[in-house]
């Protein structure tokens, strides 16, 4: 098969398939949604199609000119592949879930649309080699998440959707700033170019601040977090989509592409960064132990796990961006599992306070065994995947010499345990406090239940991920030093 | 030849997982997998005793994490102890649990925690023994879940507790493989620098943690009344001291160069001495069988972490030798324990008493495991102690004199226990109360025979087990094995001993019940005060520590609080605030409006020609 049409393929099939979905809900529901979920999964065979490729030593690259710089290239190399695959499958899970989930609720042809639109322009983000196409896509994500949450059209949650996405937009604004600055300095908007160009000049701080902004709004990261928990109004699997596969990703995507893989950032950012995602892990932790509403806990563990991702890619050695790209994937498996369960205990008990709820282990067995792994693989317990992100990350930066600042993190690896316990032990144990809800949907319980094996078998066949990284960081980071 | 070692792993760990896959309603099969597993595990580990194995075996050679194993004196000794525990524990809860319907769910961790242990101990690579160390915290946290209703909690907390630690484990990990540049165990002996000592501590809290230390203990009292019983008797009484004090002793020995007089040394002693004495004095006022015996679980780890605190030989080899002598006492203790639950319905001293007519065997295996646990010679604890008393005492009087005080609050309670359940007025209800069923017997008695054979043969286990861990320059040729050098301290065990039971007969004259024997002491004035205030856990390091994480995530709500209001109301005011300033311009006034765009259009042409000029 031709490799620019598996790039096209990976970007094209589920955008332009998207399209076709309101029509064929129109058809027949079935229909609809099993071409929803083909699409996702075209996206990942694609992207797996690569992967002999780019271990080989290889990247693919399809560009076509277009004038002022605008040049439109898709590029495939490791990061962008792992991104891909771990992004595409993740959303097919999902994708898979909401069959079940979705149905109790109107305007089913809009949510199939926006979240296969959503998936590709987040694959189309990936394999942007040039910056402005990739914020075109950036901008097509937070316009697919802003009518997702507040997808339920209550007024408070639209309000919600709209905070959403001002704050991201915000971001992308300076971002946007951010790289004309850069395109001032070098001339063009091809990551390539760009890269030849600023090997002998270091970018300006300026710059580097701009884009900062983008990716930390968009990534939830203080200051710009508290739209995060509060997206957690949207459908839950389209939290898990927010969390787990694509939104709250991006920033970290486009943090290894730019400030790994194309410039040498000055020697400050790695001292600011890791203390901006230190104070960003500690303070959304502290909140997660205080919070009662079920989402909001999970999404500010989520903004404290994506601190400790910063961590790991600031500290920018070997050990600690394997780390950091690891964690994409196995926090992406455990929140997406954690998501789900939260989506079918929500659905069935119908509230989200977790002070009144209780004793559902009973009631929701396969729930809560897969809760709890999934939970164990965030809290870094061996033999589950998020062990072995955590050493890594752990490893790289105290090898670097940054104890004092790892000993911060370590408190905050303390309060995930905490924090996933106390909500396990509100949700789960203790005396029943409503009406005792049963798992309704085999389907989704199975989905969920797939999400902590995967977790598991994420930490027991850690070394196939874990290979396919190491490639991913050589071409990045071989060819900057 | 060497792949044999693999069989330490695979073997418990699968039976562990056939036993979960087996249906609810089936019972014979999974006794029959638990007990040919767990005796499986104690032939290899006989069979290859005296053998040097290694195993080698790339895992994910990318993050230096190799499937590494090393078989050799010390990892043989600590794996045919901990499966010569495993097959004993697993046989008495046959019985034992044969009524409770978690039964097998509690074998089937019980198997995985044997495999994890067997990793532990056998890993010669530190990211692999990190991976089985903190495996155990998931089978941890579920053996003591299946347990009675208000188990989770103290599941919960046993999982925070060691998990935290096992944190620190990994920060101390990965900074000692960073120091070494290898994650070699055996290629590993740094210098206790700062950085090494860094490592050092984060390595031992892990590691005395895992054998329930202070102030890492407070999860064990309470686990003795939640979890099932044969997993005190196992995991608190047995495995965890094994696994604990073998990690200690690894980092003490091979991985750091600890010397006698270092701060880290003073340290190990000081947090042993200071556990000794407070869960000593903590189990004296205990008044339920279980938790008594898990205060003693505690402070006898005290007594090994000061003696390989010290970092001279004798006390080293006392440690160690304390180590295997309490992991029998201690898990027979236990074992009575739930054999007097089992037939007489409680645990609660208030309601039991006079129980040794009925129960003979039982109590006589708890008279051999209380004197041996008191230090009464010939039982093994005696030797043990008094090597470690002899070592503390060269280091500093202090020591010694805490430890000494430590065995006589030690006996007074043993006392005041056999006293309150085996002596004393039988209840009614108890009439019909019948000695334990056999199979529950034979475990007891092997390991209380086991106490006597430590004690008068010691020469035994020292020779064989204890004394080849160290290295021959570091014995210096001396001998610890027969009766202690130091004659003056056995006659101040004795007079120590002698007065714990003249203070108990002078409680019980006061009293006039073995229960409050150590009333004396529990309500002593300034005594009984802060006794109160431990016994509502109001110095549990646990809740001291779970306060000082509220405040900071109260302190962390209310930051992110007001940057939530940053958003929701500040931006939202000053933006309706300079709209509306906008807005009032907007008066429709045409002139107005002309000036504006005249005022423009001259920025405008002096800006374009001040940059014409430019």
């Amino acid at each position: 098969m031709n490799y620019a049409f598996i790039l096209f393929g990976i970007v094209f099939i589920p955008i332009a398939g998207s399209l076709l979905l309101p029509v064929a809900g129109r058809i027949s529901s079935r229909l609809r949604n099993l071409l929803a979920l083909f699409f996702v999964l075209c996206s990942f065979a694609f992207s797996l199609t690569l992967i002999p490729l780019i271990l080989s030593g290889g990247t693919l690259t399809f560009s076509k000119e277009l004038a002022l710089g605008f040049n439109f290239v898709l590029v495939a190399d490791g990061l962008a592949v792992f991104m891909a695959c771990v992004s595409s499958f993740i959303s097919a899970i999902i994708v898979l879930y909401s069959f079940d989930y979705i149905s109790h609720y109107e305007n089913q042809n809009e949510y199939y649309f926006m979240m296969v639109l959503f998936l590709g322009s987040m694959m189309g983000l990936v394999l942007s080699g040039n910056l402005i196409f990739l914020y075109f896509f950036w901008e097509m994500t937070a316009l697919a998440s802003w009518r997702l949450i507040g997808f339920f059209r209550e007024k408070t949650h639209v309000l919600k959707a709209d905070k959403a996405f001002l704050v991201t937009i915000f971001g992308a604004l300076a971002m946007l700033i951010g790289f004309i600055t850069i395109y001032s300095q070098t001339g063009s908007f091809d990551l390539a170019i760009i890269k030849e160009s600023l090997k002998t000049i270091p970018v300006t701080n300026l710059a580097v601040l701009l884009i900062l902004a983008g990716i930390f709004s968009k990534s939830a990261t203080l200051p710009f977090h508290t739209w995060l928990p509060d997206a957690g109004v949207a459908p839950s699997p389209v939290t898990a989509m927010l969390h787990a596969a694509i939104l709250v990703k991006i920033g970290t995507y486009v943090f290894a592409r730019l400030f790994l893989a194309t410039f040498t950032l000055d020697a400050l950012w790695h001292t600011v960064i890791p203390i901006i995602a230190a104070a960003s892990a500690l303070v959304a932790a502290g909140a997660a132990l205080i919070e009662k509403d079920l989402k909001r806990i999970i999404a500010y563990s989520t903004i404290s796990q994506i601190g400790f991702i910063f961590f790991g890619l600031a500290v920018g050695n070997q050990a600690a961006i394997a780390g950091g790209l690891l964690y994409i994937l196995m926090h992406g498996l455990a929140k997406a599992g954690l998501f789900l369960c939260a989506g079918i205990i929500e659905q069935n008990t119908g509230i989200r306070d977790i002070t009144k709820m209780g004793g559902l282990f009973r009631t929701m067995p396969v729930t809560a065994v897969a809760f709890l792994g999934c939970a164990f693989s965030v809290m870094g317990i061996p033999p589950f995947g998020g062990f072995f992100s955590k050493y890594l990350v752990f490893s790289g930066a105290i090898s670097n010499g940054r104890i004092a600042i790892s000993l911060v993190f370590l408190v905050g690896a303390f309060m995930t345990i905490l924090y996933l316990l106390r909500l396990f032990n509100l949700v789960f144990m203790g005396e029943p406090q409503t009406s005792q809800a049963k798992e309704k949907s085999r389907m989704m319980v199975a989905c969920v239940m797939l999400l902590a094996i995967l977790s598991l078998a994420g930490g027991i066949l850690v070394n196939y991920p874990v290979r396919f990284i190491q490639t991913a960081i050589q071409g990045m980071v071989g060819m900057v030093n | 030849m060497d792949n044999v070692l693999l069989l330490f792993l695979i073997v418990p760990l699968i039976a562990g997982i056939l036993a979960l896959l087996i249906p609810k309603k089936v019972r014979g099969p999974v006794e029959v997998i638990v007990l040919s597993a767990t005796g499986l595990n104690l032939l290899l580990a006989a069979v290859f005793f005296k053998s040097n194995l290694a195993y080698f075996c790339p895992w994910v050679p990318a993050i230096g994490l190799d499937f590494s194993l090393r078989f050799y004196h010390f990892s043989a000794f600590i794996i045919l102890a901990t499966a010569a525990f495993g097959f004993l524990i697993a046989l008495y809860s046959t019985v034992s649990l044969s009524d409770k319907t978690y039964a097998k769910h509690f074998f089937a961790y019980f198997l995985i925690t044997i495999g994890l242990v067997n990793g532990a101990v056998l890993s010669d690579n530190l990211l692999l023994l990190l991976f089985f160390w903190e495996g155990m915290l998931v089978t941890l946290f579920l053996m003591i879940a299946v347990g009675n209703k208000s188990a989770f909690k103290t599941a919960a907390k046993a999982l925070i507790i060691v998990g935290i630690t096992d944190l620190c484990l990994m920060v101390g990990i990965v900074l000692t493989g960073h120091l070494a540049g290898t994650r070699t165990i055996s290629g590993i002996n740094l210098p206790l620098d700062a950085l090494g000592g860094l490592a050092f501590v984060f390595l031992m809290i892990g590691a005395i943690s895992k054998a329930g230390s202070m102030p890492f203990h407070s999860w064990i009292p309470d686990a003795a009344l939640d979890a099932p019983l044969p997993f005190m008797a196992f995991l608190p009484g047995a495995l965890e001291k094994l696994v604990g004090i073998y990690l200690l002793s690894r980092i003490s020995l091979d991985l750091f160069q600890l010397h006698p007089g270092s701060w880290v040394s003073t340290m190990l002693m000081i947090v042993g001495a200071v556990t000794i004495i407070l869960a000593v004095m903590m189990a004296l006022v205990q008044k339920d069988y279980k938790r008594l015996l898990s205060y003693h679980a505690i402070s006898q780890v005290g007594y090994m972490v000061l003696g390989i605190g010290t970092a001279i030989p004798i006390g080293i080899i006392g440690g160690l030798f304390h180590m295997i002598n309490n992991a029998m006492y201690k898990s027979c203790l236990f074992l009575t324990g739930g054999a007097v639950e089992k037939q007489a319905g409680t645990t609660d001293l208030e309601k039991l008493g006079g129980l040794g007519l009925k129960m003979p065997i039982t109590f006589a295996c708890f008279i051999v495991a209380a004197v041996s646990i008191s230090g009464v010679p010939p039982f093994n604890g005696f030797f043990s102690k008094e090597l470690i008393y002899d070592s503390a005492l060269e280091r500093n009087l202090i020591f010694y004199l805490v430890a000494v005080i430590g065995s006589f609050f030690t006996a007074a309670s043993f006392l005041k226990l056999g006293h309150a359940a085996f002596l004393g007025k039988l209840r009614d209800e108890h009439r019909n109360v019948k000695e334990a069923p056999p199979l529950m017997l034979v475990p007891m008695i092997i390991i209380a025979l086991g106490c006597i054979v430590f004690g008068i043969y010691n020469k035994l286990p020292i020779h064989a087990l204890i004394q080849p861990i160290l290295s021959p320059e570091r014995l210096e040729g001396h001998q610890f094995a027969g009766w202690p050098a130091n004659t003056a301290l056995v006659v101040i065990t004795i007079i120590v001993l002698a007065g714990a039971f003249l203070n108990h007969r002078f409680g019980v004259k006061k009293k006039g019940s073995g229960l409050k024997a150590v009333d004396h002491i529990h309500y002593a004035p300034v005594l009984h005060i802060i006794y109160d205030k431990a016994e509502k856990r109001f110095f549990d390091p646990y809740n001291i520590g779970l306060k000082i994480i509220n405040i900071i995530s109260e302190i962390a709500w209310r930051c992110d609080r007001a940057i939530d209001w940053v958003y929701d109301t500040l931006v939202v005011k000053v933006t309706y605030a300079c709209t509306n300033q906008i807005r009032k311009a907007h008066t429709g006034n045409y002139a107005t409006y002309l000036v504006w765009s005249l005022v423009g259009f001259l920025l405008i042409a002096v800006f374009l020609l001040q940059s014409g000029k430019m």
